[in-house]
């Protein structure tokens, strides 16, 4: 085990409260949920010498009081862009508990944390536009869609997740991004079931854009509230609602462009 | 009220594809792929035989949930998957997205110049949202159930002491 330090100077309080709560920013930003980050940030402020450590997560922010040696500490840290990234989820818990198991220490956790970020492994764009395409049409399928749109769907979707990432990368707004996909991905899938005879064109629509549906933040924020959260639990609901909303006026939108719906 | 073994072997199948397909979204390693084709298949199989023998959609949600829950807590250790993982990736594929959509495709037509039955487009679109509402929070609930029960809560923080009352 880590020995914590006998006589923790200002600085290195300083220094546990700012790289517990990196953990904290790498496992908000990669989709867990409150309860994983409470945890995961207490073990590793514990491991690195805090006798006690408060935390508030919020939706957009992160703040912490550490105690040590008689003084405590207490700092804020701003959190990015919250996605979902497992692998990501994983090599961060790993590092911590190397920290528990005295494998790294402050000097060295930071660097690790930096190196992790950088190294860890995705799937290829083209990959993950295919998986997903593929996904959409599985939905499709549950939802009741026919053979001859079935493709249809596949393709608006793979199309859709493309345009997504190149949005992505270009940092347009998430919700204006997801009426963009929606739109384009709803139109695709609406022309292409048409044209091969479907008759389940309107569902087919709804299936193609079914990869903005944000299933981890609406679960996650059950569980925020479910442990005790109701703060972070609201926020990410509304966030839920709110792109709901605009992936809907995307598919509106291509339903009036294709005479479809209501 | 009978099973047809066609439409489950058919929904299991697309709901196993469904979640492998968002698994490589949340970037889940292409090992653990498989088990989130498992997790999704389980949570599709027993939806559609709850559906089948009579229950709603959200009734059947909830035991689809809480048995991919149970079963991703028992297995997790084997796995070597987080729990986490196995749960969201198992359970997307019965996320309403289509009923959210619809719904609020609903209020939308409600607002139009001239309203087509609006009286029974309200009904529907609340009926949509009252659906959206209870089979998300019938997931949700279904998935924490058995963490909640079982977990062993390792004890790890060191609560602060209270100051000793002072007379």
């Amino acid at each position: 085990m880590h020995q914590p330090q006998t006589q923790a100077a200002p600085q290195s309080i300083e220094d546990i409260a700012m790289v517990s709560m990196e953990f904290g920013k790498l496992l908000m930003e990669s989709g867990a949920a409150s309860a994983i980050v409470d945890e995961y940030v207490t073990r590793v402020a514990t491991a690195l010498g805090a006798e006690s450590v408060d935390l508030r997560i919020g939706y957009a922010s992160l703040a912490i009081t550490v105690r040590a040696n008689g003084s405590g500490m207490a700092r804020m840290r701003r959190v990015g862009g919250i996605g979902v990234n497992q692998r990501l989820d994983q090599a961060v818990r790993q590092c911590a508990r190397r920290i528990e198991s005295g494998e790294l220490n402050m000097s060295t956790a930071a660097d690790e944390l930096k190196r992790v970020v950088r190294e860890t492994p995705r799937h290829p764009g083209w990959f993950v536009d295919i998986a997903v395409g593929l996904a959409c049409a599985s939905f499709g399928r549950l939802l009741g869609v026919d053979w001859p749109a079935f493709g249809f769907v596949f393709a608006a979707a793979t199309i859709g997740q493309f345009i997504r990432r190149r949005l992505i990368a270009r940092q347009v707004n998430v919700f204006i991004a997801a009426t963009l996909i929606s739109f384009v991905a709803s139109v695709l899938s609406g022309i292409g079931s048409r044209l091969a005879g479907s008759m389940t064109v309107d569902t087919a629509m709804t299936a193609a854009v079914l990869l903005l549906v944000p299933g981890v933040p609406s679960l996650n924020a059950q569980y925020d509230i479910l442990n005790g959260r109701p703060t972070l639990g609201s926020a990410r609901a509304v966030w839920v609602v709110v792109i709901l909303i605009f992936l809907t006026i995307g598919v509106w939108l291509g339903q009036m462009a294709l005479g479809e719906g209501r | 009220m009978h099973i047809e073994l066609a439409k489950i072997l058919h929904q299991t199948l697309f709901g196993a594809l469904a979640a492998i397909g968002f698994g490589v979204l949340f970037n889940i390693s292409r090992k653990n792929l498989l088990w989130c084709g498992v997790a999704g298949g389980l949570a599709l199989a027993v939806r559609t035989v709850g559906l089948q023998l009579g229950g709603s959609l959200e009734s059947a949600s909830f035991a689809a949930a809480l048995a991919v829950g149970a079963v991703v807590q028992m297995f997790q250790e084997k796995i070597g998957v987080s729990r986490n993982t196995l749960d969201v990736a198992g359970c997307i594929p019965m996320v309403p997205g289509g009923f959210a959509a619809k719904a609020i495709l609903g209020l939308f037509a409600l607002t139009a110049p001239v309203p087509i039955e609006p009286d029974k487009t309200l009904i529907v679109s609340v009926e949509y949202f009252l659906r959206v509402t209870f089979t998300i929070g019938a997931i949700g609930t279904g998935l924490a159930i058995p963490s909640l029960l079982l977990r062993v809560r390792r004890s790890i923080s060191k609560e602060t002491p209270l100051p000793a009352a002072k007379p």
